[in-house]
């Protein structure tokens, strides 16, 4: 622990760690965000989504669903409000297209996976990743476990959970549903048939708590009443309901019965509102759907004769100071009755380990090695919720990553994908006042959803997405840390042009005339990579030969007019050229085309290239602006000098032309 | 630093159209930061070149190298020109001398070499330096009249000069300069030291004799 963090420092400057952006480093799976982030914002859906699928096999359900660890880490947290990270996860697998790959498995090995819920899909997307065979057992007849069958469908739509689902489907995972490992196959001959048996069949069963009244008719389990729902089972709950927990089930639990006709729904909880696992959004969407929820209460009977009428809660004391887990004391004189036709527990989780006939502890649940996840029994591993207790997606998800890579280093001895995992990194620090005070606010871009009167008349999906547009404008607010500049020393001219250009101070003159990049202040805006003569600073994800690339894949079959427009991202109108075949490709900052990029393109097919942008009150990088001018200027001559005198034109939106007040 | 900029296109164009394979070597060290000369400027006047033979109808193949430094033998034999017809050279003159000197095809400078200067900001330079080989900054107070005076006079001002402006309006008089400075060091009896003439013949003389090293270095033994 280095007082002045000179080591840490050092490390990064040597380049011997990794540096890694708050959001990336707080995501259990360690998504690329700026990566993506930075994509989206050129309109490039499909890169973005590829970006995600590296560390993420469930896009279009973490857009949706995930707790979004990385929003609190933020950068831009303390400025304004979280970039919509989760959100554009979702835009990248609504409008960008899934890889197609030839299935192939250059390895004999084959997996089996019992459970088909976010671990199971992680460890079976990964282990065929790495050319292995893996077969999916799920009982219920469609796969996702948890996933499809706890979490409802205005949350998670099935359409949206299978494009994932058909994605790992289409890289050679096998599945087998309706099968139910213990009673229809048994782990044992799964090990003798498999190389290797994952158990990830996280917790499928409720607790119910050991109160009077708990078996009468009209008392139910958060699990199988959400199960029934999403397979589209008729479930009758009455007028009046009570879901007693504070977790995320109990929420879900609380808003699908108001939609299936409650119309008063109780949500009680026995610690208090900031004890609640629950999510703050989720919380705040229930209140505003109609659900009353009534903190420090705690269930001790149920009234009722042939069914349930009514339930009966003491107001409950946390011990402060206690953590979390301390049980509550109950004050038995003070009670609250909560009348009601249906009664829903959702406290808790419970693991159904008993038909697979694995060795259990004392306590029943699965013997395992907690770092290697092996079960005593040979070949057989376990992970997930079925071991780590209830988690959230993207933590099963991460545990599906580590047993696939664990796995996969037993059967052939190679621990890299296990190496990727425990690789550490240096995270960035807090935006520096300097560069706080340089940032323009921008607020949010809200994405559309129901009205709230509106979402509990159905099962629709509430949230409805980004556009492609307000995608990439909420992309555009990412500050993207660590995706700045990045010096090459070996080619470096030390002509100190970096430090003329940055309008940040982030490149520094150290002893020997060496330049060091300050990531902590880098607006990552690509002024400096524009202007070096070296070529020797890039930015991160981003090279002048992939921008070629790019550019020869928008220039295939070109008319005769064919015009070629580097669109700025921030540009809201696109100006208005003769009609013809324009092609458009969007660039973070025009300062992304180079001359050798434009010049390229006017090789390549296009007999026109159009710079269009630079719009005052749009521009992220205002700075930049006279730098673009001064390449198109540039780029301008060196094309007359060629009598090509219509070949490129920057078209500047002018501000003023936009006033309507006198 | 050795201060550069770029030819005009159609010069570098018409310099080059007669080859076949052309290379353009760029030079990291003076051109480099003189923003005329290092990567970027290779790859952008390789494409610009490409484009003007591609509208002429003329097939010619331009590459690009790069060098750490063009003034360098041992630099220069790191450079691999085999089945190149020419070299474009993206140096100063002396960066292309050595480039002529050492391969044996045809080179050709794609800039012109403007002066020795110092930086002014973003690309952007001021020459302080001639290069005349016989330094009189010591007695001129750090002022160069070689490079700053229009007439290159030793002994100055000359009568052209009014309100410290030279009589061509586009600078101050070096000559005035100097003399503010020599008095603001207290150095004002040195103005009245009339300077001797400079020997012009260095300029003039076997360029071999221009060879600045250690004594005992053989002048007969260039590279």
């Amino acid at each position: 622990m280095c007082a002045t963090n000179a080591i840490h420092m050092h490390a990064i400057r040597e380049g011997t760690t990794r540096l890694s952006a708050p959001c990336r480093a707080r995501c259990p799976v360690h998504i690329d965000v700026p990566g993506y982030l930075s994509a989206i914002a050129d309109g490039r859906f499909t890169d973005a989504l590829e970006i995600v699928l590296e560390r993420n096999p469930l896009p279009s359900v973490c857009g949706r669903i995930c707790l979004r660890p990385c929003e609190e880490g933020c950068r831009r947290c303390l400025l304004d409000e979280p970039v919509a990270i989760a959100q554009l996860k979702r835009a990248a697998a609504d409008f960008g297209a899934y890889p197609v790959r030839k299935r192939s498995f250059p390895r004999p090995e084959s997996i089996a996976i019992v459970g088909s819920g976010p671990t199971g899909l992680t460890a079976a997307y990964d282990l065929v990743s790495w050319g292995m065979h893996a077969t999916i057992l799920e009982s219920e007849p469609l796969l996702g476990g948890m996933l499809r069958y706890g979490i409802p469908s205005f949350r998670l739509p099935d359409y949206a959970l299978d494009r994932d689902i058909d994605h790992i489907l289409s890289l050679g995972a096998e599945a087998k549903t309706r099968v139910r490992v213990g009673r229809d196959v048994t782990v044992s001959e799964l090990a003798e048939e498999n190389d290797a048996v994952l158990v990830a069949v996280g917790l499928p069963l409720s607790r119910t708590p050991p109160i009077p009244g708990a078996e009468l008719p009209g008392v139910m389990s958060a699990l199988p009443l959400l199960a029934a729902i999403s397979r589209g089972e008729r479930v009758e709950v009455g007028s009046r309901v009570v879901v007693v927990g504070g977790g995320n089930a109990a929420i879900d639990v609380a808003r699908t019965v108001r939609r299936l006709g409650a119309t008063k729904v109780h949500l009680v909880y026995r610690r208090t509102r900031q004890e609640m696992p629950a999510s703050e959004q989720e919380v705040k969407e229930a209140e505003r759907e109609g659900v009353t929820l009534h903190c420090s209460l705690g269930p001790v009977s149920i009234v009722g004769d042939d069914r349930v009428r009514a339930l009966i809660a003491a107001r409950c004391t946390s011990i402060p100071g206690e953590g979390r887990r301390a049980e509550p004391t109950i004050d038995e004189e003070q009670v609250t009755r909560f009348e009601a036709d249906t009664i829903v527990f959702a406290i808790g989780q419970a693991a159904d380990v008993t038909d697979l006939a694995l060795p259990l502890t004392p306590r029943g649940a699965l013997e395992v090695d907690p770092l290697a996840l092996r079960s005593p029994a040979e070949k057989v591993y376990v992970a997930g919720d079925v071991i780590s207790g209830a988690t959230t997606v993207i933590d099963a998800i991460a545990a599906g990553h580590r047993v696939a890579a664990l796995i996969y280093r037993d059967l052939t001895g190679d621990a890299r994908p296990l190496e990727q995992l425990d690789e550490e990194s240096a995270v960035l620090g807090k935006v520096p006042d300097a560069m706080a005070s340089k940032l323009e606010t921008r607020r949010r871009i809200m994405m559309e959803r129901l009205e709230y009167f509106e979402s509990v008349q159905s099962f629709e999906e509430i949230e409805s997405g980004y556009t492609e547009y307000e995608a990439a404008r909420e992309a555009q607010r990412c500050l993207s840390c660590t995706s700045g500049a990045r010096l090459t020393r070996e080619k470096c001219a030390s002509c100190l042009t970096c430090m003329r250009v940055c309008p940040h101070g982030v490149p520094m003159l150290q002893l020997g005339g060496y330049l060091y990049f300050d990531a902590d202040t880098c607006h990552a805006c690509g002024a400096c990579a524009s202007q070096c003569p070296a070529q020797a600073i890039a930015l991160e994800g981003h090279s002048e030969d992939e921008m070629i690339q790019r550019v020869q894949r928008q220039l295939t079959n070109t008319s005769l007019e064919t015009t070629l427009m580097f669109a700025c991202g921030s540009t809201p109108i696109l100006p208005n050229i003769a009609p013809g075949d324009t092609r458009t490709l969007t660039v973070t900052c025009l300062l992304r085309a180079s001359e050798r990029t434009v010049l390229r393109a006017l090789q390549e097919g296009a007999t026109r290239v159009v710079f269009a942008g630079c719009v005052e009150s749009t521009c992220r990088f205002p700075h930049a602006r006279k730098f673009v001018r001064q390449r198109a200027a540039r780029i301008t001559a060196l094309l007359e000098a060629l009598g090509m005198t219509d070949a490129f034109f920057l078209a500047e939106y002018d501000d003023a032309l936009d006033w309507h007040l006198p | 630093m050795i201060v550069m900029r770029q030819k005009p296109v159609t010069e570098i164009r018409d310099m080059v159209a007669r080859h076949r394979r052309v290379l353009l070597v760029g030079c990291n060290t003076c051109a480099a930061v003189a923003l005329a000369g290092g990567e970027k400027e290779v790859g952008t006047l390789a494409e610009i070149l490409r484009l003007a033979m591609w509208r002429q109808g003329s097939q010619v193949i331009f590459e690009g190298a790069l060098l750490q430094r063009q003034c360098e033998p041992e630099y220069v034999m790191q450079l691999d020109a085999e089945g190149y017809d020419a070299l474009l050279s993206l140096g100063c003159g002396a960066g292309v001398s050595l480039l002529a000197a050492m391969i044996d095809v045809p080179v050709y400078p794609a800039l012109d070499t403007m002066f020795i200067g110092v930086s002014q900001g973003l690309a952007s330079w001021e020459a302080e330096c001639s290069a005349c080989g016989q330094c009189v900054l010591g007695k001129t107070a750090g002022i160069c009249p070689i490079t700053r005076c229009a007439k290159g006079i030793l002994n100055g001002p000359c009568g052209g000069v009014s309100d410290g402006r030279c009589e061509l309006g586009d600078r101050d008089c070096a000559w005035v300069l100097i003399h503010e400075r020599l008095e603001h060091f207290g150095r004002t009896e040195e103005i009245a030291e009339i300077a001797e003439p400079k020997d012009h013949s260095i300029h003039t003389k076997c360029p071999a004799f221009g060879i600045v090293g250690m004594e005992e270095s053989d002048p007969g033994e260039k590279p």
